[in-house]
């Protein structure tokens, strides 16, 4: 829970998950006592000896955040002035207009169909796509937002069913500016350019950073799986190009990679291989990054 | 974040039956730091850490409303569909009370093609053109668009996606839940002795069976929103 609070304190700003309690140890729920004859006591007892079994595991996240940190609960103070607001259900009944009027103040038209200040009910129109019809096929985003695909495979794929044989199209594509963000993405469909585009947008979802040098290479071997596919990665001095074979080739080079050696070890499935490079572009880690993991200089990592 | 005075006493949550849980066999381990008893085969939670985390979720909404973010309120059992609705309407916020369609958020460009044509019958019945239609097809279109009001009647006013989902019960609305988790939106949740803290971002231990509990919390969350809403209103 501890992880989601970071991230989601990443969206709003500074979520204090623990704000300043005074750990009353001592005095355990000096309100609550009388209501709940069994004090928590046997609780921390329960605790303190699943803490003694897992000592063994490395678990420093809960040498800062303690679960049982929240003992008392202690609110800001009550103003004099504070009115308890009345239930949802027994405040000043509103009438339809007057709901339909506060939400359209607040949201606009939208999709309600029917407007009490004046804007224009037809405003979420420019949402709609044509799929028929004059401006249907005007523009077709061919290079859109500086990612390049590439086809690395289409293949034609069955589902036999009582009628005969239904034909789909399986597009495998790999998306990536040529700066480092690449993605893999698969995408089925009746026809093939259906298929491609919904691979791309598939891309688009699970798009990855690579780590590369000055040279335009790793910084380190690496290895990894996906399936039965296996890969191997390694870096190599500039002017050398990148050497390696289908699939794993296509990803590098929409990586922006330039010097590089790669194998597949493995099976050579295509898509496989491709998210088995993904995966061990994935472990890679800069240099500067482990030296401020392990807290020391980066000449130590050299020797 | 600020911290505010919400108005939650031990006592009226004691009263509402807050602090009952489920029976002894369903629960959930992870939930065991927010157990305090076992009381008659039932888990009693421990309402102390219930009342911590209400207040930490009403600070939440109260900061988020006060910037003027879109909420989402989804609760689908029969028993606490009209105080979901009641709620939302009175905090203004967007709200799903009947059946969560699957996609409703992930799926969101398809949901806003049934959207369009939920607004589009509505005109159609406003001009009265369905008047005009021979019988068959008007009793088509009418049985569409209450089909339409039902489903979708509490988000007609979404442009996007929202930006906070307050979840009743999380193991009713598992799909709303992952929904919410694959596409990163912060989630409050009422969370029961045979749920999970972990999925969502703040969780309320609370009884999501009575409709005394459900309605306490929930008057104090729109209590919130309203509060953020008026100071986003006073300077946006």
């Amino acid at each position: 829970m501890a992880a989601s609070t970071a991230s989601f304190s990443a969206t709003f700003s500074s979520l204090s998950f623990h704000p300043h309690l005074p750990s009353c140890l001592s005095s355990l729920h000096p309100s609550f006592a009388p209501k709940h004859p069994q004090k928590p006591i046997s609780l921390r007892f329960k605790f303190t000896s699943i803490n003694a079994n897992s000592s063994d595991i490395n678990t420093t996240f809960f040498d800062t955040t303690d679960p049982e940190e929240i003992y008392t609960f202690s609110p800001p103070e009550r103003p004099e002035d504070f009115v308890p607001p009345p239930s949802f259900d027994e405040g000043p009944f509103e009438s339809e207009d007057e709901i339909a009027k506060a939400y359209e103040e607040l949201y606009g038209a939208a999709y309600s169909g029917e407007t009490f200040l004046g804007n224009d009910v037809y405003a979420m129109n420019s949402k709609i796509k044509k799929t028929t019809g004059f401006g249907s096929k005007a523009k077709k985003e061919k290079v859109r937002d500086g990612f390049e695909e590439r086809v690395v495979q289409v293949r034609r794929v069955t589902k036999v069913v009582k009628g005969g044989k239904q034909l789909h199209f399986r597009a495998v594509v790999v998306v990536g500016d040529k700066q480092g963000n690449v993605g893999v993405g698969v995408g089925k469909a009746k026809e093939v350019i259906g298929a491609v585009q919904k691979s791309a947008v598939n891309a688009r979802r699970n798009i990855i950073t690579v780590p590369m040098t000055k040279y335009k290479t790793f910084p380190h071997r690496s290895e990894a799986d996906y399936g039965a596919a296996r890969v191997m990665l390694r870096p190599a001095s500039p002017g050398t190009g990148v050497i390696a074979g289908g699939a794993v080739r296509i990803v590098l080079e929409l990586a922006g990679v330039e010097n590089a050696l790669g194998k597949q070890l493995g099976s050579n499935n295509a898509l496989n291989n491709a998210r088995a490079t993904v995966v061990a572009v994935q472990k890679m880690r800069q240099f500067s990054e482990v030296a401020e993991e392990r807290g020391i200089p980066m000449e130590e990592l050299w020797k | 974040m600020t911290r505010r005075y919400w108005n939650i006493n031990l006592e009226e949550m004691i009263e509402a039956g807050v602090h009952f849980g489920h029976g002894t066999r369903k629960w959930n381990p992870k939930m065991s730091p927010y157990i305090s008893a076992k009381r008659k085969g039932i888990h009693i939670t421990n309402l102390t850490r219930t009342a911590r985390f209400l207040s930490e979720a009403c600070d939440l909404v109260f900061d988020a409303a006060s910037r003027g973010k879109q909420f989402l309120i989804v609760g689908t059992k029969n028993k606490a569909a009209d105080s979901v609705a009641w709620a939302a309407i009175k905090a203004r916020c967007h709200y799903v009370n009947k059946k969560w369609l699957g996609g409703m958020l992930t799926n969101w460009s398809t949901t806003e093609t049934r959207l369009h044509k939920f607004r589009d019958l509505r005109m159609e019945q406003k001009t009265g053109r369905l008047n005009r239609l021979p019988k068959r097809d008007a009793a088509m279109l009418k049985r569409q668009l209450s089909r339409l009001q039902t489903y979708l009647g509490g988000i007609k006013y979404m442009t996007g996606l929202p930006d906070i989902v307050i979840i009743v019960d999380q193991h009713e609305e598992y799909t709303a839940l992952r929904e919410c988790i694959t596409l990163g939106i912060p989630t409050i949740c009422l969370i029961d002795t045979n749920c999970d803290p972990d999925l969502a971002d703040i969780s309320i231990p609370a009884n999501d069976d009575a409709i005394s509990s459900i309605r306490l919390i929930l008057n104090k969350l729109v209590f919130a929103i309203c509060e953020g809403r008026s100071s986003y209103i006073r300077n946006p």
